[in-house]
């Protein structure tokens, strides 16, 4: 239980750290931590590939994505003030009380049916992964024409 | 703890931090928050349901989610490029600038 409010706690913190601070590297770096933090929670939650996936896409590529595309555009140099960053802390407390003593009752779920991650991923739910790759495919075509027009232009 | 407002207040930041944020890659930031609120649910309850369509699911919008990042930074690393603004607001701006520009154009015609 201390485990969860301790990642609950952090999560909201970093959270709001990531959208307020003013310097772009600190709130990806802040990101980072929350996203860190949700795979540990979802190894918490009996979740490894979730996890793990969390960890390599949302933690590791996500932020260096973020950071290159900080370093590719400059900006003028912003620092985030002292009463700021009381007002930070402020909100997050506040953020933090509906999380660590709320409820919502939830209704008892359908039975469970004991399948593993690849017998629900290949067998289940195989059309949706077949256009995930379409989707990835689409994504790096996008990505490459966008840059090209760019050093085309150049 | 219950996860769900976990989750409410996650999505929540991100909505603000989208909403009042101007820069570019703040409103990114703002994004794969919400993201991560709405990809924490399916983990969840795949969880409560000791179920691995959760995780399942969560892979999937984990893996497009990634693609929706590169792909809106290369947008808007190809608007800096070519107008040299990360502000939604001056992108606004030259909104305006090109439909009146447009518009004098056809009138003139």
């Amino acid at each position: 239980m201390w485990f969860e409010t301790i990642l609950a706690i952090g999560m909201v913190t970093s959270a709001v750290l990531a959208i307020y601070l003013k310097e772009t590297v600190a709130s990806v770096l802040s990101l980072s931590t929350m996203m860190i933090l949700l795979a540990l929670l979802y190894f918490n939650l009996n979740a490894p590939f979730a996890a793990l996936f969390q960890l390599a896409l949302g933690t590791g590529t996500a932020a260096i994505f973020l950071l290159a595309g900080d370093s590719l555009t400059t900006k003028r140099n912003e620092k985030t003030s002292l009463k700021t960053k009381f007002a930070i802390i402020i909100a997050s407390a506040i953020l933090c009380v509906p999380v660590l003593f709320g409820s919502i009752v939830t209704p008892s779920f359908m039975q469970s049916v004991e399948l593993s991650l690849s017998e629900t991923l290949w067998d289940l739910r195989v059309v949706d992964v077949l256009a995930q790759g379409l989707v990835v495919l689409t994504a790096a075509l996008g990505v490459a024409i966008l840059l090209y027009e760019e050093r085309r232009r150049k | 703890m219950d996860y769900i407002i976990l989750s409410v207040t996650l999505l929540a930041i991100g909505i603000v931090g989208l909403v009042t944020k101007h820069d570019l890659i703040k409103m990114l930031i703002a994004v794969e928050m919400l993201t991560a609120a709405a990809t924490m649910n399916f983990v969840v309850f795949g969880s409560m349901m000791d179920h691995s369509l959760g995780q399942t699911f969560s892979i999937l919008a984990l893996s497009v989610d990634a693609c929706v990042t590169a792909v809106a930074l290369a947008l808007a690393i190809a608007i800096y490029k070519k107008l040299n603004i990360r502000d939604v607001r001056e992108l606004s701006e030259v909104k305006e600038e090109t439909r009146v520009q447009i518009t004098d154009s056809v009138e003139e015609d």
